[in-house]
């Protein structure tokens, strides 16, 4: 086998290969490996600051929908209990307002019974003082006529009269 | 060598494992430093990694990779995994670009090797041989100097038995002595055996009368690509090796 047996190469195989080897090791480390393995690397980062980058803005625009749902929740309630105060309050005025139309009927209706009620007896008062009269005046003509049967139908006329001009006078 | 074996020779599937000095050069101090068709077929090899690494860079590497932009990255990218895993991802920093030379500097070889005519200079076991005594040495080194004496506790396993401690520490230098060896001979081995393969049927392509001819040289064919699989898979155990024994040598257990 020549491998074992052509010694008088050994030393040159020996000596160029560990040479070479030596040579391309500087040369590779020196030339070759740095920016290869640092684009490697600077791309590493890259998508390693990507994916958080997006975890992160991922995270915020999470937070941003549940603020926003937060507040579109918040402005709903909102919104409902102004729609129920407003309904409350024009139930509220409505109520007044039958109540004081009802209250002022009610007033305006006694208050014009009650003026009824005066201009009535206002009214029979005087008929009655009136009825008297007449009656008074009647009845001291039949007085007088029994004593003159002649003259009765002329005393009723002038009683009439006489009443008649009271009444003149009265309402003058 | 005897003249009179020399034709026999021609016809051995080992002839192509000859080394022959193509440009030589005077003995320095009795060493023979010619440069043999072995060394320029290596120099080849790491001359075209360091050509295609060179074109990629000059041509400026950016977060989008280019085509072959993304096979050294995918290469290194693997050779930084293996070096994570077993070293550290801190402590391997430091190594990375021992290990990606190691990775890249066998595959090359293995690879140049299997073009017809050239020379895979990983089937000499003496080269072999001086990279894995390296790197054993290497490791050596890196243990004592962060450990210091403690490093010696690499020869006994953790958890054993204070009573077994006689007899594991000698087998733990025996295992620690045959790891060399065994990462040497390995690559040798598939080296030397994937060429003679290749050899022996193709002295069969050659010798075989006409009619029958094609099938050995379709099996080369086969055998050929099994042995691109088989560079690739000794180029990557070497340095997976590698690792593990710098690891241990770093992390202690």
């Amino acid at each position: 086998m020549p491998q074992f047996e052509q010694i008088e190469v050994f030393q040159s195989l020996m000596f160029w290969s560990v040479v070479s080897f030596m040579l391309l090791f500087f040369l590779l480390k020196k030339f070759a490996f740095p920016p290869i393995l640092g684009a490697l690397e600077e791309r590493e980062k890259k998508i390693r600051s990507d994916i958080s980058e997006a975890e992160k803005l991922r995270q915020e625009a999470d937070s941003i929908k549940a603020d926003l749902q937060r507040e579109l929740k918040s402005a709903h309630e909102k919104a409902d209990t102004i729609v129920q105060m407003a309904t409350d309050e024009s139930k509220k005025i409505q109520e007044k307002t039958v109540q004081e139309t009802q209250n002022k009927v009610r007033q305006m209706q006694s208050d014009a019974e009650q003026e009824i009620q005066v201009s009535r007896n206002k009214l029979f008062n005087e008929i009655r003082g009136f009825a008297a009269a007449l009656t008074v005046a009647s009845a001291e003509k039949m007085i007088k006529k029994s004593l003159d049967e002649g003259d009765h139908k002329r005393l009723i006329e002038e009683s009439i009269d006489e009443v008649l001009r009271e009444m003149e006078s009265k309402g003058a | 060598m005897a003249s009179d074996s020399h034709a026999a020779e021609h016809t051995s599937p080992l002839h192509h494992f000859e080394v022959h000095n193509i440009i030589p050069i005077p003995e320095i101090a009795g060493i023979d430093l010619s440069i043999s068709q072995a060394v320029i077929a290596m120099w080849i090899g790491i001359a075209v990694v360091f050509g295609l690494f060179m074109l990629i860079v000059s041509r400026g590497v950016s977060p989008v990779p280019s085509k072959l932009q993304s096979i050294a990255e995918v290469l290194l990218e693997f050779v930084r995994d293996m070096v994570n895993e077993f070293i550290g991802k801190e402590e391997g920093k430091k190594y990375f670009s021992f290990v990606g030379t190691v990775f890249f500097f066998i595959l090359a070889c293995n690879l140049v090797g299997l073009i017809p005519g050239s020379y895979t200079i990983t089937s000499q076991l003496v080269v072999t041989g001086v990279f894995a005594t390296g790197i054993f040495l290497m490791t050596l080194v890196i243990g004592f100097a962060k450990h210091g004496a403690h490093f010696l506790s690499i020869l006994v396993p953790p958890g054993v038995p204070k009573i077994m401690i006689p007899v594991m520490v000698p087998i733990e230098i025996i295992s620690m002595i045959a790891r060399p060896i065994s990462l040497s001979v390995r690559l040798f081995a598939n080296m030397t055996a994937g060429h003679t393969v290749l050899a022996v049927l193709f002295g069969l392509a050659m010798t075989a009368p006409g009619w029958i001819s094609w099938a050995p040289f379709g099996f080369t064919v086969i055998i050929n690509g099994l042995e691109i699989a088989i560079a690739f898979i000794q180029a990557y155990i070497f340095t997976i090796l590698t690792c593990v024994y710098i690891g241990d040598a770093v992390k202690l257990h």
